[in-house]
């Protein structure tokens, strides 16, 4: 699909085309940076038309709409422009809001550290090579292939209902069980086992990353005496850092986006009582079920801001922690 | 490898043994899913232990046939299809993006890269919409164009992250290296790049796949007719909350919808375990 | 509500509708987008009956879309904001006023007074029931009432009198204790105290109303005495705790507490008895809910909308026409979207049914029909989300969480918010 066609490598030293050197131009720009400016916007092109054509518009929309008392369904001569409206009520009149937001934190801050440890633990049992290893972490895979499937919910309710399979289990330990899934002190604890039943999408990352670090660094630091403890803390993690920092960022971002399991288990209520009430459930429930689009998306603004904030923290304090083979910060 | 001393067996099987526990917890709930594809229509709803006391095998084809006229397995070429044109596209141009941000250095990129994550961070629902009215704008509602163009034009952000996460972790001698031989940025891509980013690419690809596979609102909103449905929403026409309902049933497909996926994933995963042998870099 | 009011305000800057009475019947080619949600037998029956409309009229294509109710609303809305409004679609008394009162529908009034679309054998109140400021917004596919569905089997085990029209919810709450005392670790009857049609049927038969306009008819005192009922059911073992009322919350079949044998009493819809029974080996039948059943109306089970955008409205009027007053295409969906609005295909269509649970939804809804009260306006836009309001605050006295002065207190300032 990419239309590169590739020139034939010319001798670094002198320019035979490209654009006139500009005034402005850095000292000790070579003409291969040129060259290799233009082939990073080559290969950025396809991005850039997405962007521009198709993912810049629905986001910037939806920004527009956030000042708006958008309905969905009137027709546009109807769409009032309200201003900072839609935000001063989320914050002040909202009564939903505040609940919601410490339902996702909650969620978020246990549910996503979890699911890392579990998934970066199961990916290191997997890493040696043994036999049938293909078949285990396939294995390991299965639930996260289920996705938010509609039998997600039947699954869960048999897990955690009353007589669910998780009772069963305390029975064995003489412990009387509840209801969990319906009792709104525990139904998000029931959401946040979910969400790490299914780490499998971070645990092959995690893997594909471990394969990535060169034996050579292993079989060094062997000869030198490191213990496997040693060489975990010295080779494995720092190797693994980007990929950590990947999963870190990637599940902050979707562990605070989560939708589907808690919409598909709670029967779409976020209850009871508010209990699963993830922030995207007030988005949905206020653009689709009270047709206050406008208002939907100033939430989904305030949302953008705040993960926005945390992804920023994150790639601030990675040049810290996170070590990148290709030299740069 | 050394010869496996005696601590080293033990610490072996103990390692299998924490496996294998931790697998039995993880398994449960699927198995119990499974056991439940062959309960019968009142056992579905009144026992909830792992097996049935009557197993039957009639979900199977009842839920094969289940919708009129459209075999299931029409719903499993559906997303087949939908699914394998993801992968292609998501790893074609997330690669090359990403090998922009990842080595290349031009005018903007900090700028861009900022802009490709914040693309990650608002909650899909409300974008919905507007690009419904976008893509009914193009005429390709009604096709598969809406569901696959987006990710030829890398707008699938998580990937291209992804693999400028792996492709940073590639030393950058090599580039050098091949620079030195007289490479310019396009040859240094395919004979440098392109073989080291597999692991990246596999997963990819496994992603794509499976998370096309399991999407279900876009896809029930850009394609109307039930002929083209994929297999996501056929699963939900067995459940209608005002009247029918047909759990067993829909069991039965949630577990053969498994195992389009569970193979894949088996095939490709392959792929990941074999790492990085340099042999690839022919220069 | 026969004469036609001129519309006023909003409806007045939209465009206007064709007139319905002069236009032909076009005998070129017209395509046609069909919507509904609905289980696969219900998609077999909507199909057999547009294939016999097209028979008809050869130069005719329906393109059918037909989904799981999961969605349905979702996917309406977005395609209605693209510009994309099926040309008919299925809707519910909670979507009604959701799409009438944006304009997405098309005013059907021209085409009831011509005659086009013949109601002159419908129920008036079914007729009125899709009305909205006096047009005729929408077309109930047929009647449905709510109704208790309850474990006969169960109940005749342990001996006790059966369910039956005009109990007074006191009545019914003790009784309810009674079956929970006679059989340990099962109740009386589901909790229904977020249900809001108990509630609406709860005030009609004390003479009040759930809305009047687009406004809540009742008071704080009325909503109190309404979860003070449940609270002290509660106190006397009648209805189950709360995690067990959660888990049937949501109304679906499957996880109904009759169903799932953990309580003799269900508050369910008629038209749900076969598919409830089909889920148990227990014998189950129905009756009304408690109270005067004039606090009953015939209620429209589901509707059929045209879009205002339509470019054939001569032919959705038709086909429309046809689905609800074809004594053949009657046949064809028997019983599916509630008892035929038309009383000659009622009577055509109860005749020619076969499994008893239908027959017996029949009997009853013409045991009860007669003992209708007049037909509220449908629910006002912002009524589904009302409806989840209502539902998450119930929930928080069910569990304790709130006291029911405190919880209708927060009930009426996120309706002020709502119906605004």
């Amino acid at each position: 699909m990419s239309n590169v066609i590739s020139e034939p490598a010319s001798p670094a030293a002198t320019p035979t085309r490209g654009s006139p050197p500009s005034p402005k131009r850095r000292a000790g720009q070579s003409p291969g940076r040129r060259q290799e400016g233009r082939a990073g916007l080559l290969f950025l092109s396809p991005w850039l038309l997405g962007l521009i054509g198709i993912t810049a518009f629905p986001m910037l929309f939806s920004l527009f709409l956030s000042f708006t008392n958008y309905d969905v369904l009137s027709s546009w001569e109807f769409l009032e422009f309200v201003g900072f409206d839609n935000y001063r009520k989320i914050f002040t009149t909202d009564p939903i809001f505040w609940k919601s937001v410490r339902v996702t934190l909650t969620f978020g801050l246990i549910a996503v550290p979890l699911k890392l440890a579990a998934s970066l633990g199961v990916a290191l049992l997997l890493n040696k090579a043994r036999r049938g290893v293909g078949l285990y972490r396939s294995m390991f895979y299965l639930p996260s292939l289920l996705g938010g499937s509609v039998a997600l919910a039947l699954v869960w309710l048999a897990m955690f209902n009353g007589d669910g399979a998780f009772n069963d289990f305390l029975a064995l330990f003489g412990i009387e069980g509840k209801s969990w899934i319906n009792e709104p002190d525990w139904a998000l604890a029931t959401l946040i086992v979910l969400s790490v039943w299914q780490f499998g999408a971070p645990m092959v990352i995690f893997l594909a990353g471990l394969k990535q670090v060169p034996t050579e660094l292993y079989e060094a630091a062997s000869v030198d005496g490191a213990s496997k403890l040693r060489q975990f803390f010295h080779v494995t993690l720092p190797m693994l850092s980007p990929v950590i920092f990947f999963n870190l960022v990637l599940e902050t971002i979707h562990g605070f986006q989560g939708f589907t399991a808690a919409f598909v288990i709670s029967n779409g209520t976020g209850g009871p009582v508010y209990a699963t009430k993830l922030y995207t459930l007030l988005i949905y429930d206020k653009g689709f079920t009270d047709f206050q689009m406008g208002y939907a998306s100033a939430l989904a603004w305030i949302f953008l801001a705040v993960i926005g904030l945390i992804t920023v923290v994150f790639f601030s304090t990675g040049r810290f922690w996170v070590h990148y083979s290709d030299g740069e910060k | 490898m050394g010869r496996p001393t005696a601590v080293s067996r033990v610490r072996g099987v103990i390692g299998a043994i924490v496996l294998i526990a931790i697998l039995a917890v993880v398994l449960y709930p699927l198995i119990w899913l499974l056991g439940g594809s062959f309960k019968s229509p009142t056992e579905v709803v009144s026992n909830m232990s792992l097996l049935p006391t009557e197993p039957t095998l009639g979900n199977y084809p009842d839920g094969w046939s289940y919708i009129q006229g459209v075999p299931f397995g029409t719903f499993f070429v559906n997303s087949m299809v939908i699914s394998l044109l993801s992968v292609v596209a998501n790893g074609v141009s997330c690669l090359v993006t990403a090998y922009a941000f990842a080595r290349l250095r031009f005018f903007g990129r900090k700028v861009f890269f900022a802009l490709m994550i914040g693309t990650l961070l608002l909650p899909g629902h409300v974008l919905i919409i507007p690009q419904y009215v976008m893509f009914n704008e193009f005429g390709w509602v009604d096709t598969p164009l809406p569901l696959v163009i987006p990710k030829l034009l890398a707008t699938e952000a998580f990937f291209v992250f992804l693999m400028v996460q792996f492709m940073r972790g590639i030393p950058r001698e090599l580039d050098d290296a091949a620079k030195i031989d007289g490479c310019d940025p396009y040859r240094t891509f395919r004979h440098v790049i392109l073989p080291l980013s597999r692991p990246a690419l596999i997963t990819t690809a496994i992603f794509s796949f499976i998370w096309t596979w399991n999407d279900f609102f876009t896809q029930l909103v850009y394609l109307p007719s039930v002929e083209k449905y994929t297999v996501p929403i056929a699963l939900r026409l067995f459940i209608d909350s005002s009247g029918q309902t047909s759990l067993g049933p829909m069991m039965a497909m949630s577990v053969l919808a498994l195992m389009p996926v569970f193979l894949f994933f088996l095939a490709f995963q392959r792929f990941l375990v074999e790492g990085i042998n340099t042999s690839g870099l022919k220069g | 509500m026969a004469v036609a009011l001129p519309a006023a305000g909003l409806l007045a800057a939209c465009g206007d509708d064709e007139p319905a009475a002069g236009a032909e019947y076009p005998t070129g080619p017209v395509t046609l987008t069909f919507y509904w949600w609905g289980g696969e037998a219900r998609a077999k029956l909507t199909d057999d009956a547009l294939n016999l409309y097209t028979k008809a009229h050869p130069n005719v294509t329906i393109t059918r879309t037909w989904q799981a109710f999961t969605g349905y609303y979702d996917k309406l809305a977005t395609i209605s904001a693209g510009g994309n409004a099926p040309d008919i679609f299925q809707i519910d008394d909670n979507g009604l006023a959701e799409y009438a009162s944006r304009n997405v529908t098309l005013d059907l009034s021209p085409y009831t007074k011509s005659g086009a679309i013949d109601v002159s054998k419908h129920p008036k109140s079914l007729t009125e029931y899709g009305q909205l400021k006096g047009k005729q917004v929408a077309i109930a596919t047929g009647e449905n009432t709510p109704a208790i569905i309850y474990d006969k089997t169960i109940l005749t085990e342990l001996g006790l009198a059966l369910p039956k029209v005009g109990m007074t919810y006191e009545e019914i709450i003790t009784w309810g204790a009674e079956v929970s005392a006679k059989k340990p670790g099962y109740w009386g009857l589901m909790d229904p105290s977020s249900d809001y049609k108990a509630l609406w049927l709860w005030l009609r038969a004390q003479g009040k109303e759930f809305y009047s306009d687009n406004k809540i008819a009742f008071s704080e005192a009325d909503l109190i005495a309404w979860f003070q009922l449940w609270v002290d059911a509660r106190a006397k073992n009648a209805v189950p705790p709360a995690d067990v009322v959660h888990e049937a919350v949501t109304g679906s079949v499957a996880t109904q507490l009759v169903v799932t044998k953990k309580a003799a009493v269900s508050f369910m819809w008629s038209n749900q008895l076969s598919e409830m029974q089909k889920a148990t080996k227990n014998d189950l039948a129905m009756t009304a809910y408690p109270g005067d059943p004039k606090g009953q109306w015939a209620r429209a089970s589901t509707y059929w909308a045209a879009s205002r955008t339509t470019k054939n409205a001569v032919v959705v009027a038709d086909l429309i026409n046809f689905l609800v007053n074809n004594v053949e295409a009657g046949k064809v969906q028997g019983v599916d979207r509630g008892l035929p609005s038309n009383l000659d295909v009622r009577t055509a269509v109860s005749d020619s049914l076969t499994d008893q649970k239908m027959k017996d939804t029949v009997a009853f809804e013409n045991e009860i029909t007669p003992k209708f009260g007049p037909a509220p306006a449908p629910p006002p836009k912002g009524h589904s989300g009302l409806r989840n309001t209502l539902r998450d605050i119930a929930e928080t006295v069910t569990y304790g969480k709130a006291t029911p002065e405190a919880a209708a207190k927060q009930f009426f300032t996120q309706a002020a918010a709502a119906l605004a």
